[in-house]
């Protein structure tokens, strides 16, 4: 098909109108209802996996279903990284995987064996917080905590890869971390106090 | 989600070994989980190819080869990639976030589904999602769907920004389908128009994998730009998104490539204003003209009439950004 | 209790807030983040279609699902007494009768709530509840409903709509802005765990304990001590958290039904139809000035949408009553009905919406009449008294908010007719407006446990969703007892805490500074008592006199005669002072009127060719009495302002009308301002206490940081390109095609 093939308006006089589809919907889903009964409902699938969080190994008998998200929140009471949205759409979740930030909430647990994972609880070392951990309060780069793990861990890989010559390049850097409580100033300010030590 | 058994493949042999079940690839996940989680994807069986695949960007002798597995930033961070195919990088860093580009590979941001938002409502009228069913955006919400090349089958868009890029580079994509079995298909006829099968985003055959894309050497790397109109500054799909690059002799244009994304079912290539820059000089006047060559032919939805200009003005900035160096 | 529970110990903690390491080590536990033995959990389904009646539901799948263990419906529940009739529903006043009811009203409304063993199988088998549904007509589209459901008079006319009818500059315009969501971070959440049959344990977010406490007292008909609700860090609110909603209620009936704790969290999607939103709005102002420049007199007319179950009017044109002197007045609204779930008080409700009509009105006409913005305000404000109650503002400082923000912005760089400042294909311009919101106080308790080594522990029941709260009463304790700020500590966020108000509405800060101050107070009136024992001259003194330090108390006079909590304690043979006070508004409420206000300045620039706006810079500049914590406060400001730009450019609900619900429900589809959305934004107070609102002269700024951002952007927009924008979001699409 050649990218300038037309599509004429008359072809729209195919469809019949939006109601009569919308009429339609019941006895779809009755008939998907049927259908239903026959269903054969799939058993949960259980997989051996060893993830290594924070430089401890953790073994698990995971449904392969778990995201890491889950699996830091209710399986290792990891919950310092965050589920606000579950779908890749806002940041919260973020952890780094072999160093590099990634959404653990669209990362399945069971590819993670063999991955260095980090998270918010393995920033610090020991008594001594990490240089992000004690801009962020110092600049108060937060309000209600909730993005506040997800944008450290993002800060930090900001730092590390050098993206931070201005304001405009943190701010594109740190855009895939929502703030909702609009922290964005102190956020900016944290990335910038740190990168000039 | 629906439960699945999960198959490491170590290598690209087990990796297309066939499966009893329904399988799906998965590498960099970021589209797939998505979708196993909104039941639109239910596999019986995810196989991860993440070490099945090439994933470096190599130098070839008629250009440049990226492989499938390669990650988006890396990608967008790669020397020669930046200084011979600059566009690829721009396009790649105009696209999601920081944390989805480190995961997401090209292979997959190839792949990856319309973000129509029927398209991931289940409880909606699809015919993508299920074929039959009817469009709910063909008179329904169709600010976001297309302008072109659609059917009242299917008006989503081709979400990706790396594609547009692809698109105007005329690159091509390699695959394996078995052992032996392999095959490379011309980028303009790798993604599909909705046709009769709106539910087929893409020719690749049934079961095959994407071992890798290939961009011819090209003179394109000192002009081009890449400009995406969002509802946002960042982290949000295109309205839309113009992929430009020119080849110019003093003020002169050799040649030109325009593409587009957020406008049709596939990434678009502006081939008769391509061909109108062709030997004309690079100046507004002309780029306006172009533009106005390049919209003519788009029919916009009922919520949608606003791409119309919003495109001639994406087509207009994108070329006049290819000669602000 | 979490809040100063930093273990491990960090070496040197940074300066800031005092949950402040809690929040950067993700140690802090938010509602879902218990550890719960036993736990398992609860998926929400909602219903497919937008009204009518459930005729069947089909859990057989659902049921054959790996780990399921119990499907509540309305056809299968526990008891709940307050809900155990029509009758008892009526009186319960829970909005939607969630699982007693087989009636549908709208999309997504809950119909069963799968409990399972872990949340990947409760997630799995929701998917696998099926519902056949008695259709019945439907509307959700706001704006062509808005237009069948008629005006009524709201408040008190002023003067008449007749007698300016001819004055020679008139501003008449109709605006129109969509349903916006809150859209916290954290997704609400809820543990339920009945400790024993009439004994519930909650770990909740929300905006106030109490109000949860009550409501489930009330629908268990249990008392409120034997319900505990605990919600320590609550991530963002912005009044999503004001009510109870039904997947509480869900949360709390399942654990009754597995005798579980069941653990709710509910996803993005659901938080769309479940937990509120600011309705979507039609409005028409005619608004005029003499040849003066004085204002004449203002028509405000605006509707709102809301659900079928119940009537939430949003009080839009409240504020048009506050800011300026019209001589003549009238307001009109109305509610209309649609099949979409109930509103709620959305940051600045009502305010962010009339405001915007309003100060968009003003700004045409200040062209109209080729006035300067600033000055035409500047020359109509109502700065001697509250113009609607009649009654003298307490302090209202609107004015030096508007000159200094100016001075800020550089105002003077505006021209006054658009289109003058041009880059290439960009247009440069500024805009400004102002908000103001009816400054609160709420009766407010706080108590305060000392222990022998001279340590505090001050507490509330109220929130702190962000706002400072915690930090702001260890401001104030510090200022009041003088004990060193390391000695401490804050507990909050449960109601087994001495009551507060729920933290919105901009009262928190008002109504829980009044209480900590007076509990600071008995405090040091409480130690000279019992100093009295070691040494007489600390009979009668008052609580000014005295100076509290990390060890001892003394006096601020009379040479010092410091006597060491240690003495005290073993004189008086304490194990600790446990004391608790209130405080609440009284008599000035009659003599004053209360005002928090803030003016906004922008400077953007618009693309004429692809209707891109960046906003360079952004202005706040705000009078909220006294600021009890800077650094939080300019935080606050700041961060409303960016949920401004977000309402002015790329906010709101997509309705699909035919289908009857929304549709891009989730945060791809539903835009909120990003990182580079924003500029570096500019806060300055103006920091004068008031001195009547409450002993600490603080006066809340949640609201009117937000207010007047919206409207500054769109006069913006209009002195950029000379396109007056009127419907919200001004997404690119409308620069282009306005």
């Amino acid at each position: 098909m050649s990218n300038g093939e037309k599509f004429k308006r008359r072809s729209f006089l195919k469809t019949s109108g939006i109601l009569a589809m919308f009429a339609a919907i019941p006895p779809t889903i009755s008939a998907f209802y049927s259908d239903a009964k026959k269903f054969f409902v799939t058993p949960k699938k259980l997989i051996k996996i060893n993830v290594s969080i924070n430089k401890k190994i953790y073994e698990f008998n995971s449904d392969s279903r778990t995201t890491l998200l889950d699996l830091l929140r209710e399986n290792c009471e990891l919950t310092g990284t965050k589920k606000g949205c579950d779908h890749g759409q806002c940041g919260a979740c973020t952890v780094h995987i072999n160093g590099e930030s990634a959404l653990s909430c669209l990362t399945l647990a069971a590819m993670m064996p063999g991955k260095e994972i980090t998270t918010i609880e393995g920033l610090a070392n020991g008594d001594q917080l990490h240089p992000m951990q004690s801009a962020f309060i110092e600049c108060d780069g937060f309000q209600c905590g909730y993005c506040t793990s997800g944008q450290i861990m993002s800060a930090v890989a900001c730092v590390k890869k050098g993206q931070t010559r201005s304001v405009a390049e943190i701010k594109e850097f740190m855009s895939g971390n929502l703030c909702r409580c609009g922290a964005y100033n102190g956020i900016v300010e944290s990335i910038q106090k740190v990168a000039a030590k | 989600m629906k439960p699945f058994n999960f198959i490491k493949s170590e290598n690209l042999e087990s990796a297309l070994a066939p499966q009893k079940e329904a399988a799906q690839f998965i590498a960099g996940g970021t589209n797939l989980v998505d979708l196993m989680k909104k039941n639109i994807a239910q596999p019986n069986t995810v196989l991860d190819v993440t070490a099945a695949l090439p994933n470096k960007v190599v130098k070839t002798p008629l250009g440049i080869s990226i492989g499938a597995m390669a990650r988006n930033s890396a990608v967008a961070n790669d020397q020669s990639i930046l200084s011979a195919y600059p566009l690829i990088a721009k396009a790649l860093l105009a696209g999601a976030s920081q944390q989805i580009r480190n995961m997401a590979s090209v292979g997959g941001n190839i792949l990856q589904r319309t973000r129509c938002p029927y398209f991931y409502d289940t409880t909606t009228p699809c015919n993508k999602r299920q074929p039959g069913s009817g469009c709910s955006a063909l008179q329904g919400e169709n600010r976001m769907s297309a302008v072109i090349g659609y059917n009242e089958q299917c008006v989503a868009v081709h979400p990706s920004d790396l594609c547009v890029a692809l698109a105007a580079l005329d690159s091509t994509v390699n695959y394996a389908q078995t052992k032996q079995k392999s095959g490379v298909i011309p980028f303009k006829d790798f993604h599909l128009l909705p046709g009769s099968t709106p539910q087929k985003d893409n020719s690749l055959p049934n079961n095959a994998l994407i071992t890798s894309v290939e961009i011819a050497a090209n003179p394109f790397n000192k002009n081009c730009a890449y400009v995406k109109i969002r509802d946002r500054d960042s982290y949000a799909f295109a309205l839309i998104s113009v992929a430009a690059a020119l080849q110019l002799n003093n003020k002169k244009i050799v040649q030109a490539r325009l593409a587009s994304g957020g406008v049709a079912h596939k990434p678009w290539r502006w081939y008769e204003a391509e061909q109108f820059l062709k030997g004309k000089n690079a100046t507004p006047a002309i780029f306006s003209e172009a533009a106005s060559i390049a919209v003519k032919d788009i029919k916009p939805l009922s919520q949608n009439g606003f791409k119309t200009t919003m495109l001639k003005g994406a087509i207009e900035t994108a070329l006049q950004n290819c000669i602000k160096i | 209790m979490g809040f100063f529970d930093n273990t491990p110990n960090f070496a040197t903690p940074p300066e800031g807030r005092v949950e402040g390491i809690a929040k950067v080590t993700g140690k802090g536990k938010y509602a879902a983040e218990y550890s719960v033995k036993n736990i398992c959990y609860g998926v929400l389904v909602g219903s497919t279609v937008p009204a009518g009646a459930i005729k069947n539901i089909n859990l057989e799948n659902a049921q054959q699902a790996s780990g399921v263990l119990d499907i509540i419906t309305h056809l299968r529940k526990p008891l709940v007494p307050g809900m155990a009739d029509e009758a008892k529903i009526k009186e319960a006043r829970f909005g939607l009768p969630v699982f007693h009811t087989n009636k549908i009203y709208f999309k997504g409304q809950p119909i069963a709530l799968v409990i399972a063993e872990t949340l990947e199988e409760a997630t799995y088998a929701a998917s696998l509840v099926e519902a056949e549904y008695i259709s019945e007509p439907f509307n959700v589209d706001f704006e062509t409903h808005a237009k069948t459901i008629e005006l009524k008079e709201i408040g008190k006319e002023k003067g008449s709509v007749d007698t300016w009818s001819t004055v020679p500059y008139i501003v008449e315009a109709e605006f129109n802005i969509k349903a916006q969501v809150h859209n916290p971070m954290e997704m609400h959440a809820t543990i339920a765990e009945w400790k024993s049959i009439d004994q519930l344990k909650l770990y909740d977010k929300n905006q106030g304990v109490n109000g949860v406490q009550r409501t489930f007292a009330r629908l268990f008909s249990i008392p409120e001590k034997n319900v505990e609700v605990i919600s320590e860090f609550v991530g963002g609110g912005f009044g999503s958290g004001l009510r109870v909603w039904p997947h509480v209620l869900a949360a709390v009936m399942a654990a009754k039904q597995v005798n579980r704790p069941v653990k709710l969290m509910l996803t993005r999607q659901q938080m769309f139809a479940g937990t509120g939103y600011r309705p979507a709005s039609w409005q028409k102002i005619t608004l005029g000035v003499d040849a003066s420049g004085k204002f004449a007199g203002v028509f405000h007319r605006a509707k709102n949408g809301s659900s079928v179950y119940e009537n939430f009017a949003e009080n839009i044109t409240g504020t048009t009553r506050l800011i300026y002197h019209f001589a003549n007045l009238k307001t009109q609204s109305a509610v209309v009905p649609l099949n979409l779930s109930t509103p709620t008080w959305m940051r600045g409700p009502g305010d962010c919406t009339g405001v915007f009509a309003l100060e968009s009105a003003i700004d045409e006409l200040s062209y109209q009449i080729k006035q300067d913005p600033v000055a035409l305000r500047l020359a109509n404000l109502a700065l001697d008294k509250n113009p609607n109650t009649g009654l003298p503002w307490s302090t209202n400082f609107i004015n030096e908010c508007i000159v200094r923000g100016a001075e800020l912005i550089q105002w003077k760089n505006r021209k006054t007719l658009p289109n003058q400042l041009v880059d290439g294909d960009w247009s440069i311009g500024y805009g400004m407006a102002v908000g103001m919101w009816n400054a609160g106080r709420g009766n407010a308790s706080a108590g305060i446990i000392m222990q022998k080594d001279g340590s505090i522990t001050v507490q509330t029941a109220m929130t702190d969703i962000g706002t400072g709260t915690g930090t702001g009463m260890q401001n104030i304790a510090h200022e009041i007892t003088a004990i060193p700020k390391n000695k401490i500590k804050i507990e909050l966020g449960n109601s087994n805490l001495p009551p507060a108000p729920s933290q919105g509405g901009s009262n928190g800060m008002s109504s829980v500074s009044g209480a900590v101050v007076a509990v600071s107070k008995a405090l040091k009136l409480k130690l000279a008592e019992y100093a009295v024992s070691l040494n007489e001259l600390y009979k009668g003194v008052s609580a000014d006199e005295v100076l509290l330090s990390a060890n001892g108390i003394s006096l601020k006079t009379n040479n010092n005669q410091f006597v060491s909590y240690t003495d005290i304690w073993e004189k008086n043979k304490l194990t600790e002072i446990d004391i608790e006070a209130s405080s609440g508004p009284g008599a000035e409420r009659q003599k004053f009127a209360f005002c928090s206000s803030a003016a906004h300045f922008c400077k953007l620039r618009v693309n004429r060719k692809t209707g891109k706006v960046k906003i360079e810079q952004m202005v706040c500049v705000a009078d909220g009495g006294k600021i009890v914590n800077d650094e939080a406060a300019t935080n606050q400001m700041s961060g409303a302002a960016v949920g401004g730009i977000g309402m002015a450019l790329m906010e709101g609900h997509t309705v699909d009308a035919k289908l009857g619900g929304l549709i891009g429900d989730d945060l791809a589809g539903y835009h909120f301002a990003v990182n580079a959305d924003a500029p570096i934004i500019k806060i300055e107070f103006i920091g004068k206490p008031d001195p009547n609102i409450n002993p600490t002269g603080a006066k809340g700024l949640g609201e009117v940081g937000i207010i007047g951002t919206a409207p500054a952007i769109a006069n913006a927009i209009y002195n950029a390109i000379g396109k007056r924008l009127r419907d919200l979001p001004i997404s690119p699409d409308k620069i282009l095609m306005g």
